[in-house]
């Protein structure tokens, strides 16, 4: 994308300006989206985004600039730019003297697709849109189905003084329909939106018209739904993107973005037990094919394996470089952004709630009576005090240890490290599931996942 | 090429292939300036561009979009659009165009000098650490925005116009005994010189100490008073009701319901693109339709959708001049600066006043407005808020909602979000769901 001539340039010339550390992220990306309604091609946007963003370290101060003209000229612009804004302009520093060796790391191909992008038409695409708005259609109160694919190629850059040059292709597909069912007045939603790093055998992985079943069914269930109860309740939570709860109550808390400027309650708790023994909780940017997963970090780190609560026991935070260079914690290549209009911070990639030694039912034998979380939609956390919340998208009461009828409209909420304390039982069945998870660097793929769990109380926001 | 050379390039092109075509390109810079510890942690600067289009092939539209402007990426961007068209199976059209002039709606607005802004950033953080309570400053900063927006399309259109926004922020934690709240305040203007740092770090402060100490919340139904940042969070997703694409696409439960009331007669609402310093003020929207004032609620009664033009034709209404779509999406339809009308003088009584929903985009459903939303908030008895209330959600209908709605104060407050800009005064509804201890 970019030559290295150009990059030592530009890295060269930023160390001269008194800068520590100067690093070159570069992006060109290919989007496409298509959305099918009433038997039919609705919209379909295609898209290329294309930009460069440099960040530079003066000691923990950084200066990041970004621009979408790639040419040499570009580049030293935007460069200078930066030298100006940070008073460091005309600025001669020794540092930018010798040359620059690049250690140029190729990828292995660890998540490439089976089925590239390239190698079928939109006329395939559309075909299977159509299949997934078919099955939605099972019902006479199914009004409306939308059903859209999103495509994503994107092609990284990262090279820095240290010497990394990394280069990575990271293709991303997602299938997403949305079921509205409507009775009289009463109008519901259901969705199912697997997504991960793979080309178009997505659709071999999951047959879409089982995905727009599964979203139809949500909707009618919802439909004939009442009303949550509000109050707390023990709540078994489901598996898959159940694993959201820990995403917000626990991830973000452990992201160093906070945990360096002591802006999460669990700064400063390496080695201490955070958690009930049965939560062991693990982020995990290797997972072949994985939604979160790269080969490299958006630092141009290889991404790993961490543990980050073992049995209770907090071992690990998620670290970036900056954090790194805050905190001394070792880094975990979970430097991670949107795209080249943000600088990397700290985030998670597919982390999740390792499998325990429940048995599902046994999570349901002695509540009288409670909440089933069956399936969730997002949530929000407030690193600085604890305080979470997340959405349940279809959900059952609980009543002497048996699933009985469907209630809507529940929102789980809490402070996290009540919660982690709450988590009495953890059942063997892990699942994840793709979402974007959005924070200071944008919006990122990221899985969550866990088995079912049972926690003892969680305020439930229903009807009073 | 620069983005007007590749407006130029891609209308010709167009011609020449027989298509109808708009483009739509975007230029923006941004300044944003991070303090923490009394030093400035993180600047970025930034420009970035890029343009959006839309083609009309044999009746049928397609979109594509390109920040790469070389003649090989324009071309593509054309090509993908032109078969993006003639694989839709829905008829569309671009509206007539005509000349829209150049417009400048910022003005000298962010001339200061660079050390000025510094400075901004400095005081905020500065003074946000002057209350022993704040345990950690996130950070303290100033952000600016410049942007430029330039229109054209075969059938005519023609225009473009410069906006922009001058903010202050912060983010930290506050503490006291075991309670602890995380703040973050956003104070967005049009003016750098507006902008007040030692006084905008008293309110953020003020803002986040008032809900420390906070007590659980009883299960049970209260009256509910909202305070304008959480009502225009909520107006935020009415818009999305409001939308007559959703309309169109059967994602509105306002859909036949024009003329009814479906809200409390207190309650007008109103979309205004022309408001002098409004954050998201706008000449034209992204079709070109001239801005102009549309009441969508009055006195209760419904009015009308926001409209673009294909979605006005559609339902068979006057397009309120609504199109939006930022030039990597699809058209769409987005408010200006939409608010609820200030009247009367609200006075707290009795109930639970909420400063705050959290976790919208998954507790707040915008097809069947259901919403269960965690909120901070304070317990109000006898007239004053008695202290804090925490571990509780919200739930009912907006609907419902609008029709409980019993009172308004009289001081209008501003949310920008996204493109758009949400505007209430304190709100009283008579009464909410909480679910709580």
């Amino acid at each position: 994308m970019l030559p290295p001539e150009a990059v030592e340039t530009v890295l060269r010339r930023a160390l001269r300006g008194g800068a520590d550390f100067a690093e070159v992220y570069a992006e060109r990306s290919l989007r496409r989206r298509m959305k099918v309604r009433s038997g039919q091609l609705e919209e379909a946007l295609s898209g290329l985004d294309l930009g460069v963003g440099i960040r530079l370290f003066f000691g923990t101060q950084v200066v990041y600039a970004y621009t979408n003209d790639l040419s040499r000229q570009g580049l030293e612009e935007a460069l200078e730019t930066l030298l100006r804004a940070k008073g460091a302009l005309g600025q001669v520093d020794e540092k930018g003297q010798g040359g620059l060796d690049f250690r140029k790391a190729r990828p292995q191909g660890l998540h490439a697709p089976k089925v590239p992008l390239s190698a079928k038409d939109k006329r395939y695409r559309l075909e299977r849109l159509l299949e997934a708005e078919a099955g939605a259609r099972i019902a006479p109160e199914i009004r409306q189905v939308e059903a859209s694919l999103l495509e994503w190629e994107q092609e990284v850059l990262v090279a820095n003084t240290e010497g990394t040059w990394a280069e990575e292709k990271r293709v991303r597909t997602r299938l997403h329909v949305l079921a509205v069912a409507q009775e009289g007045a009463e109008v519901q939603t259901g969705v199912s939106a697997p997504g991960k790093s793979v080309g178009l055998e997505l659709f071999d992985l999951y047959p879409p018209k089982a995905i727009g079943e599964k979203a139809a069914r949500q909707a009618l269930t919802n439909l004939k739904a009442r009303p949550a109860p509000a109050g707390t309740f023990p709540v078994v939570v489901g598996n898959g993107f159940g694993g959201v709860l820990f995403h917000e109550a626990v991830g973000h808390l452990l992201e160093t973005t906070s945990v360096a400027k002591k802006a999460s309650v669990l700064a400063d708790k390496l080695g201490e037990v955070v958690a009930n023994p049965a939560v062991t909780y693990i982020d995990d940017g290797t997972l072949p094919h994985a939604w979160g997963s790269s080969e490299w970090d958006d630092e141009g780190r290889p991404t790993e394996r961490t543990v980050l609560i073992e049995k209770g026991i907090l071992k690990s935070y998620m670290v970036d470089r900056l954090g790194h260079l805050l905190t001394g914690y070792p880094l975990t290549g979970s430097g991670r952004r949107q795209d080249y209009t943000f600088a990397p911070t700290s985030r998670m990639r597919n982390t999740f709630l390792a499998p325990g030694e429940a048995e599902v039912e046994d999570l349901f034998a002695g509540i009288d009576f409670g909440l089933y979380a069956k399936e969730m939609g997002g949530g929000q956390v407030k690193p600085g005090s604890g305080e979470y919340n997340f959405a349940v998208q279809e959900a059952y009461i609980i009543r002497n240890g048996r699933i009985e009828e469907p209630v809507r409209g529940a929102m789980l909420v809490g402070k996290g490290p009540e919660t982690l304390m709450r988590v009495v039982a953890v059942a063997q069945d892990l699942e994840n599931a793709p979402g974007m998870c959005g924070s200071l660097s944008g919006a990122v793929p990221v899985e969550v996942g866990q088995p079912h769990v049972l926690v003892s109380e969680i305020v439930v926001g229903g009807r009073a | 090429m620069t983005l007007e050379e590749a407006k130029r390039y891609l209308l010709r092109r167009a011609k020449e292939l027989g298509l109808e075509a708009e483009v739509l390109f975007r230029e923006e810079r941004e300044l944003s300036l991070r303090a923490r510890g009394g030093t400035l942690e993180e600047i970025k600067e930034a420009r970035q561009g890029g343009l959006g289009l839309r083609v009309v092939a044999e009746g049928r539209v397609g979109y594509a979009y390109t920040e790469e402007l070389s003649p090989e990426a324009l071309d593509w961007a054309l090509e993908e659009a032109r078969e993006n068209a003639l694989l839709s199976g829905k008829r569309g059209f671009l509206p007539p165009g005509k000349p829209l002039g150049s417009h400048d709606l910022l003005g000298e607005g962010l001339s200061a000098p660079l050390e000025a802004k510094k400075e901004a950033a400095l005081a905020l953080e500065r003074a946000l650490r002057e209350d022993p309570r704040v345990r950690s400053v996130l950070f303290g900063g100033y952000m600016e925005r410049e942007v430029r927006l330039g229109l054209g399309s075969t059938e005519g259109a023609e225009g473009a116009y410069r906006t922009g926004i001058a903010a202050l922020s912060g983010s930290f934690v506050m503490a006291q005994g075991d309670g602890r709240k995380q703040g973050w305040d956003l104070r967005p203007t049009k003016e750098f010189h507006a902008l007040d740092p030692g006084r905008t770090a008293l309110e953020f402060r003020e803002r986040t100490a008032r809900l420390l100490e906070a007590r659980p919340l009883k299960t049970g139904r209260y009256r509910a008073y909202l305070e304008p940042r959480a009502m225009a969070q909520l107006l935020a997703v009415l818009a999305q009701a409001l939308s007559g694409k959703n309309a169109l696409e059967g994602k509105s439960r306002l859909l036949g319901r024009l003329g009814e009331r479906i809200a409390s007669p207190l309650v007008t609402l109103v979309d205004d693109p022309t408001l002098p310093q409004g954050l998201a003020s706008r000449p034209f929207d992204a079709e070109g339709t001239p801005a102009r004032p549309v009441a969508v609620v009055a006195e209760g009664i419904f009015q009308t959708f926001l409209h673009n033009a294909e979605t006005a034709q559609a339902l068979g209404q006057a397009n309120t001049g609504h199109a939006y779509r930022n030039y990597a999406s699809p058209m769409g339809v987005a408010p200006s600066n939409l608010y609820l009308k200030p009247l009367g003088n609200l006075s707290l009584e009795e109930g639970v006043l909420i400063t705050e929903f959290m976790g919208l985009h998954a507790g707040a459903n915008p097809v069947s407005l259901d919403f269960s939303l965690q909120a901070l908030g304070l317990w109000v008895e006898e007239g004053e808020a008695r202290h804090a209330v925490e571990n509780f959600a919200v739930s009912g209908n907006l609907l419902d909602l609008l029709q409980a709605i019993e009172g308004l104060g009289k001081e209008l407050a501003w949310e920008p979000m996204g493109p758009s800009a949400f505007g209430s005064p304190l709100v009283a509804v008579a009464e909410l769901s909480f679910a709580g201890a």
